[in-house]
């Protein structure tokens, strides 16, 4: 570990500093586990895009008459699928490939929902301050106290069930997080003295909450946002397994795992596939937010 | 022991008295666990329409006459004997004597079982007046559905242990109505109790009946406790305790069973089946149901008023396919409405034939040429008729895909599906029935009868066809069976035509019990009775 952090931190031995990139780069590089992470994002990545050219059948298509084949590995399995097929006779690597593009989907877009909407009332309540502050972060203290799933769940309720409605439940339940974090970076943030030399020279409200403050908060953010796909494919899941999220035939990993619940002991495939697969891009996830909290956040940085 | 000192060993025995004084009476009182599916909607038959809430309440209360156990005969049951008069419209029931009442905590019966609450058991659904009518739930939807309202003319108590009932016509399966579960006869006394303190709906969640077992405790999703009722009329039953744990999973109901946590269980995947009947320690009872599984059209919405429709979709759904994925082997494709085993069944009838290209020509004819978006419900539970709706659902969607139609598929909280559904709020949606007296009556006008097609009622396609109408009451007002035959098979010819139903399957019926449960009998109706029942020490 120490070996590559000297390599990489070489440059600066020659007099200029290093390009940002190339320092967080530095950084980011050593920890073995969020490299791991981000090979297995980009892959995941490369599925969802690819998903067209790599799932061998159609996600929906249906074929009784081989219902429940086991993975090719095992006997009764045929190569011509090679996961095996779920109780309606679908190929579950091709579901399990389509099923990628609906996860990251749900994590990128309940993370710029929650990113998007919870900066700008973390902006708000950091740089009014008085009343706006107090009353933005007392409703977000509340949705804190409430169970996270249970208050998707009852959104959910609301709003009726589907993957749009789960998404929008979930990023509302993430949101908190965001607005505290902006909150409690913008407040620092604001005694320093660029801001003030900012202000001094004339500069508007929104120049300085949005060219000045904001970009120095956005390492913290990165870090949350990176952690938070993770939390949000998580919950995504467990509303679709609980009925909640996507809907049929949408290939859905949690959904997928809770059709399949009633075959735990008799076809493993398909419940231990889709589980597999929520675990290691959560996981992965998981990883690259703890690298890229090493490598930005300025207070762990050696 | 002798090395513990008195205290810790009154400790100790204190610690010991309660499941001591436990496992001393299970060694001579034999439990029998029932590992059951669901929780009752209440206890009061009258208002229930699921196998769930008949199996707890069929224990607990008894009716006028009663299906022989296993059978569709109907014997004597609160009634000893009985006379019909010649044009079949007077009822004349001679009540058994010394039946005596259930008691809890609220009530101790002064009384035995009289006329009254026969009187009872049929103003409480019948007469608006009756203060009881709207406890509960006003909706006595099997009384209704079986248009009883329209064929009471009067129920008269002749004296004590006597009872006249005269119809307004002669109706053929009037003996066995009477014997089906929304028949229970509850407890005048404790009624008037009730009511007199204020608590009437007591009647319905703490109740008290003549039946075999007298009700415990209640647990809603966890457990129902029934003791043996000692004074039954027919003798006390083989079994002391009766225990329903609730388990909604069918997975885990099957590791229960093969654990012997409990000793019978309803309603098994059918996946688990081949393992069920190669575990040692298990036996599988088996026999044709008499139900069927449907998916119904609401004929009252766009676009399957259009008889064109509804035949185009049935002709697009791939029948055989939805039998070999999700029935597996425990199911035969239904054509007609009502079940084979059912006497009248028309055999002559032909089944829709899988055609994606004239179900597409048709659509077309109806004007739907690009297809049209519909939703399609499915319930979220395991049904007798149905082992999973909603993976036959998700069939269906792909094979309605195929010809443009777009699915979207939606479930409720079981009570509230039915509920919904009764109203009238779906498009196309699941639904299902276990017969339950045996007579083709009950498939037909409770689920395609007009007056179960008005919103809140049974037949779930609203579907209210004069011809079907005209044919399935003039069968019923006649008793020779030959000639009830001919009309049924009609009828069933007219239903196929108008295409109400794309009917799915008659399931079997699939009873897993352990080895040590004798003479258990599979009721043709679905029902689960422990009466009877013994358990092999």
């Amino acid at each position: 570990m120490t070996d590559t952090m000297n390599d990489t931190v070489v440059p600066t031995i020659h007099g200029s500093p290093p390009h940002p990139l190339r320092e967080f780069w530095g950084y980011f590089s050593g920890n073995h586990g969020a490299v791991a992470g981000l090979a297995i994002i980009v892959f995941v990545l490369l599925m969802a895009i690819l998903a067209d050219v790599l799932a061998p059948y159609a996600p929906d298509m249906t074929n009784t008459s081989v219902a429940l084949t086991p993975p090719f590995w095992q006997e009764g399995g045929s190569t011509s699928y090679l996961l095996g097929t779920d109780a309606i006779g679908r190929d579950i690597l091709s579901r399990l490939i389509y099923g990628s593009r609906l996860s990251l989907a749900i994590g990128i877009v309940v993370v710029a929902l929650s990113v998007i909407s919870g900066v700008v009332l973390g902006l708000i309540a950091g740089y009014f301050r008085g009343i706006l502050e107090i009353f933005i972060m007392r409703v977000m203290d509340i949705m804190l106290t409430i169970p996270s799933l249970l208050l998707a769940i009852v959104i959910v309720a609301i709003l009726g069930p589907g993957l749009m409605n789960a998404m929008i439940a979930v990023a509302l339940v993430v949101l908190p997080h965001y607005v505290r974090i902006t909150r409690a970076t913008v407040i620092s943030e604001m005694s320093k003295d660029y801001v003030t030399a900012a202000i001094v020279s004339g500069a508007g409200k929104l120049r300085i909450m949005f060219s000045e403050v904001l970009p120095n908060c956005t390492p913290l953010l990165i870090v949350q946002a990176s952690l938070g796909i993770s939390a949000a494919i998580l919950d995504a899941a467990a509303l679709g397994f609980l009925g909640l999220g996507a809907q049929p035939p949408s290939p859905e990993w949690g959904t997928m795992l809770a059709d399949s619940r009633e075959f735990v002991l008799r076809a493993w495939w398909v419940v231990t596939l889709p589980g597999l697969m929520i675990l290691t891009t959560v996981l992965a996830f998981n990883l690259l937010g703890d690298g890229l909290r090493d490598a930005l956040d300025p207070k762990l940085k050696r | 022991m002798t090395a513990i000192t008195s205290k810790t060993k009154i400790a100790l025995l204190c610690t010991l008295a309660i499941p001591a004084a436990f496992s001393v009476s299970n060694a001579a009182a034999k439990t029998l666990v029932f590992c059951s599916e669901g929780s009752p909607e209440n206890f009061y038959p009258g208002i229930n329409t699921t196998g769930t809430s008949f199996d707890v309440n069929s224990q607990i209360y008894s009716r006028i006459v009663e299906f022989e156990r296993g059978g569709t005969k109907v014997g004597p049951g609160l009634a000893e004997r009985w006379t019909i008069s010649k044009d079949g419209k007077e009822y004349t029931f001679f009540l058994r004597k010394g039946v005596k009442w259930h008691s809890n905590k609220n009530f101790k019966p002064t009384r035995d079982f009289n006329a009254d609450d026969i009187m009872f058991a049929f103003d409480r659904q019948w007469k608006e007046s009756n203060p009881y009518f709207k406890v509960t739930s006003p909706n006595h939807s099997y009384f209704n559905d079986m248009g009883m309202p329209d064929l009471l003319k009067s129920v008269e108590k002749v004296d004590d242990y006597t009872v006249k009932i005269t119809l307004k016509s002669q109706a053929a399966p009037f003996l066995a109505n009477l014997a089906m579960e929304y028949a229970g006869v509850q407890s005048k006394e404790y009624a008037d109790a009730m009511l007199k303190a204020g608590t009437p709906e007591k009647l319905d969640q703490e109740p008290v009946g003549t039946g075999a077992f007298m009700l415990v405790q209640y647990q809603k999703d966890a457990i129902i406790r029934f003791k043996a009722f000692p004074e039954y009329y027919a003798g006390k039953a083989k079994i002391d305790d009766l225990i329903f744990a609730i388990t909604p999973d069918a997975s885990v109901r099957w590791a229960k069973l093969q654990k012997g946590e409990c000793h019978v269980m309803p309603y098994p995947t059918p996946a688990d089946l081949d393992t069920m009947r190669k575990t040692p320690g298990i036996k599988v009872m088996e026999q044709p149901g008499l139900n069927i599984g449907f998916l119904a059209y609401n004929v009252t919405k766009k676009p399957f008023d259009d008889v064109r429709v509804r035949r185009a979709v049935s002709m697009a759904i791939n029948k055989k396919s939805i039998i070999d994925a999700v029935y597996l082997s425990t199911g035969i494709a239904a054509k007609n409405p009502i079940p084979p085993t059912q006497w009248s069944y028309n055999n002559a009838t032909k089944d829709d034939v899988y055609d994606p290209e004239g179900a597409k020509k048709l659509l077309a004819a109806a004007g739907f040429a690009n297809g049209f978006k519909t939703d399609m419900w499915a319930m979220p539970v395991q049904r007798p008729y149905n082992p999973n709706a909603r993976r036959i659902a998700e069939l269906m969607q792909a094979d309605l895909a195929k010809v443009g139609v777009t699915v979207e598929i939606k479930s409720f909280e079981w009570g509230e599906y039915r509920k919904r559904m009764q109203n009238g709020e779906h498009q196309t949606g699941m639904m299902g029935w276990t017969g339950d007296n045996g007579d083709p009556d009950n498939f037909l006008t409770t689920q395609l009868g007009c007056d179960a097609a008005k919103p809140g009622g049974g037949n779930v396609t609203k579907w209210c066809y004069k011809p079907f109408e005209d044919l399935i009451k003039k069968a019923v007002a006649i008793t020779d069976q030959a000639e009830r035959t001919k009309l049924y098979e009609k009828a069933q010819t007219i239903f196929k035509d108008q295409a109400p139903w794309f009917s799915i399957a008659h399931a079997v019926q699939l009873t897993p019990m352990r080895t040590e449960v004798i003479d258990f009998k599979q009721s043709p109706f679905g029902r689960h009775t422990f009466y009877g029942v013994d358990i092999k020490e």
